[in-house]
């Protein structure tokens, strides 16, 4: 019985083998594998694996906001912890609730920093992250290549998002900034008026409640930085009414549970020339913001 | 742990070490091998429902016994009603429980009767259509002394549970799969690499082709309304092929795992868009349980009546259309789906054609008619049009879906956004019809032993596996078919 058995899996395994072989030649091709709905949260995690990104004592969580605006020379060069910038574009708090919970597990952070606004409470939760945040660690770690058949990845998706996506480069520390290219993209889209806030909101509150109890409970400092918003995105009643009730409901929160809230709206240092939307901070603006950043993180930060 | 994931990959490649290297030879624990796989695939999806699944086997297989044990008619009788009422109780409670109410409180509406009665939050346990009926047909045959029930527990629980058809059949008679579990299995080389074959082919037409088109279809059918007919045209060619492509998908790859174990299990599919009437689709369509009605429901009802001539035969028809249609689920859409196919038997009865089986027409004699395919198209036709019954969430909207289909926009130049897809998906589907059309006459289309040259075939079941990982859709949807 053994002849014909042996006969067919040795059939069956030559069959299989060059696909194997083919998407692995793929992979070192840079052709990621899609693991998310997210083009640079999966060029993100596969970099950690690349690296090895562990044991991050000082972790940066947040949207796009986050990822622009927190500069990460001037965090490495003032702070001796580890730090990685685990941001990605679109994350709503919701999302962050999710990914800190695989992530506080992989890197037992002493501090948690997210820099967030509006738009970080504006939408449900992506369900593709739990793609990622539920795969076995030993595809994350050490064999990400099997998310080309977990996720069912067909091959010209994976072509065409490596060569349809935005030009972007992280440095070593996950951190990015704001090109001109970038910015020019699409110039309407980034100069348009969010709407907030929206039903998504207060289940985005509840999940900063979520995320600030759970790490109170790790013993991890979480620090909240809300960031500048352009003035003229405030000039009206309404909109002043809007944020100071989204600064009071974020305050009342992370303090409660025991973090620290911190707050850089003020629209005499942080000027609209300083804008390239209502939220995120051209270069210049995010070295400012990152040094008034620093400057209060040293007070927290144990070293 | 559906068929196209990376779990039951694992899953079924352990299970195959297992089963023919360190198990191999030994029948007895080859079978708790299948009941033990067979369990740990169910609970994988829920284990809360494993019990469900566990106490109506034990319950059936004692049943089983004591018919066969008892003399008196009364008692046989009377036990297998138990049997018939528990498993079509828990089918009734768990599948229809809430159809039941709200059609009831809306029935009493109509009255001007207000009813304060509520429906439950309940999850339909997968696959209880199909072993129920496995459940079911075992004491009906034992019943009628068709065959002798089973003292192995082992051999009749892997029977209802047996994995590859657990959940969306085929449902196989006790007669087709008891015997197979009783026999000693050897490994045989070609019966296991057809069965191979047959997986491939179910997993091109599950991803290549129906998975594409639920991703091109299912924003067509959610905005019908802003679209031009011709869109929703479109959407029901596309829906029509995407049903057939994945049940016949999963049937396909539960048989080809099945031969890998060394099983022949009943074909589900022949090749129903080659269908020429209404009568000769369903001889083709999900076979498995067209025939169990047959037997079961169809035969006693038509002796039951035949003292009412064609009447009485159309009355049994339309019962038991109404029955395929209801098994399918809890929707009055299912239910008009059923019975407007059996109202298509009606004019084959009158004439006393019902019985007339159609030959194949390219087998016969391998000539191709004009008018056997005019026939296939008109009834390809007829059946997209009864699918959008059986798409639509309720019968307003497949009636508004109608009105909406039969309008001037039907000239109307429609967008596709996911153009690769679409291309890739068409191409799938005209590959498929021209590969079951040549195959007419084998069990899948895959079985190409006729090309004698080895690389000739890899390079077909490479162009397959191409295609499988070149246009796979964003999303894999489950089986359709899990639903009822």
């Amino acid at each position: 019985m053994k002849k014909p058995i042996n006969r067919f899996l040795l059939k069956l395994l030559l069959f299989i083998m060059p696909v194997f072989v083919f998407f692995e030649v793929l992979f070192r091709l840079g052709f990621a594998p899609i693991v998310t709905d997210s083009t640079l949260f999966d060029l993100k995690m596969l970099a950690v694996q690349k690296h090895q990104v562990k044991n991050i004592k000082l972790l940066a969580m947040g949207s796009s906001i986050t990822l622009y605006e927190l500069n990460s020379d001037s965090m490495v060069q003032n702070f001796k912890l580890p730090y990685y910038n685990f941001a990605s574009w679109g994350l709503q708090m919701a999302d962050m609730n999710r990914l800190l919970n695989s992530l506080v597990k992989t890197n037992q952070p002493k501090y948690v920093v997210i820099c967030s606004s509006f738009p970080d409470f504006v939408s449900p939760p992506n369900n593709s992250y739990l793609n990622y945040i539920n795969a076995n660690s030993f595809i994350k770690d050490d064999f990400p290549e099997l998310f080309y058949f977990k996720n069912y990845n067909s091959i010209h998706q994976v072509i065409r998002r490596k060569f349809n996506t935005y030009p972007l480069s992280l440095d070593n520390w996950g951190g990015a900034s704001l090109s001109d290219k970038l910015r020019n993209t699409n110039s309407e889209k980034w100069n348009e008026h969010d709407i907030f806030p929206t039903k998504y909101t207060p289940l985005n509150y509840k999940a900063l409640d979520s995320l600030s109890t759970f790490l109170n409970e790790q013993k991890i400092k979480l620090i909240f930085v809300q960031v500048p918003i352009k003035k003229s995105y405030t000039n009206t009643d309404r909109s002043k009414q809007i944020i100071s009730g989204h600064f009071d409901s974020c305050k009342s929160i992370v303090e409660g549970k025991g973090g620290i809230y911190l707050n850089y709206y003020n629209p005499t240092i942080f000027t609209d020339s300083l804008f390239i939307d209502q939220y995120h901070l051209q270069q210049a603006g995010s070295v400012i913001l990152t040094s008034e950043i620093v400057a209060d993180l040293k007070k927290i930060i144990k070293q | 742990m559906l068929f196209t994931s990376v779990t039951f990959v694992f899953f079924i490649a352990v299970f195959f070490i297992l089963y023919w290297y360190v198990l191999g030879g030994n029948l007895k624990l080859q079978n708790v091998l299948i009941l033990t796989g067979s369990y740990i695939f169910y609970a994988w999806w829920d284990w809360r429902f494993l019990f469900l699944l566990a106490s109506s086997s034990t319950l059936n297989f004692f049943l089983a016994i004591w018919i066969a044990k008892s003399k008196n008619e009364k008692y046989r009788g009377f036990l297998l009603w138990i049997g018939l009422c528990i498993g079509l109780g828990s089918l009734l409670f768990f599948k229809y429980f809430n159809f039941f109410v709200v059609s009831l409180v809306n029935a009493f509406r109509v009255f001007h009767i207000q009813s304060d009665i509520h429906t439950l939050n309940i999850i339909l346990p997968l696959g209880i259509s199909f072993y129920t009926f496995r459940s079911l047909s075992y004491l009906l045959d034992i019943k009628s002394e068709k065959i002798k029930p089973t003292t192995d527990w082992v051999v009749f629980y892997s029977y209802v549970s047996f994995f590859p058809c657990l959940l969306s059949g085929p449902i196989d008679r006790p007669k087709t799969l008891i015997p197979q579990l009783e026999k000693k299995r050897v490994f045989d080389y070609s019966q296991a690499s057809d069965g191979m074959r047959q997986v491939l082919w179910g997993l091109f037409k599950k991803i290549v082709i129906a998975d594409n088109c639920a991703a091109l279809t299912n924003p067509i059918f959610e905005h019908y309304k802003f679209l031009p007919a011709s869109s929703l045209l479109f959407a029901v060619f596309l829906f029509t092929i995407q049903l057939y492509a994945d049940f016949s998908g999963y049937s396909d790859m539960a048989i080809g795992i099945a031969s890998l174990l060394g099983f022949r299990i009943t074909r589900n599919f022949n090749f129903p868009f080659f269908a020429q009437s209404i009568p000769d689709f369903w001889r083709r369509w999900h076979i498995s349980l067209t025939s169990w009605l047959t037997d079961y429901v169809f035969t006693p009802l038509s002796i039951y009546f035949r003292d009412y001539g064609k009447a009485g035969l159309i009355l049994a028809i339309l019962i038991n259309f109404t029955a395929i249609g209801i098994w399918h689920g809890a929707n009055w859409t299912f239910i008009t789906f059923g019975f407007l196919h059996g109202c298509f038997y009606i004019p084959s009865i009158l004439r006393g054609t019902i019985n007339r089986n159609k030959k194949n027409s390219r087998i016969n004699g391998g000539r191709f008619s004009l008018s056997a395919f005019i026939s296939m198209v008109a009834t390809f036709m007829l059946l997209m049009l009864t699918f959008i019954i059986f798409r639509a969430d309720n019968l307003a909207r497949a009636f508004d879906y109608y009105s909406k289909l039969f309008s001037r926009s039907i000239l109307y130049r429609f967008t596709i956004t996911e153009k690769v897809n679409t291309i890739a998906t068409l191409t799938a589907i005209v590959m498929m019809l021209c590969a079951e059309w040549l195959q007419q006459d084998k069990q899948h289309a895959l079985q190409i032993d006729v090309i004698k040259r080895f690389p000739v075939r890899a390079l077909i079941y490479f162009g397959l596996i191409f295609m499988i990982l070149f246009f796979s859709p964003p999303t894999i949807t489950d089986f359709i078919y899990f639903k009822f």
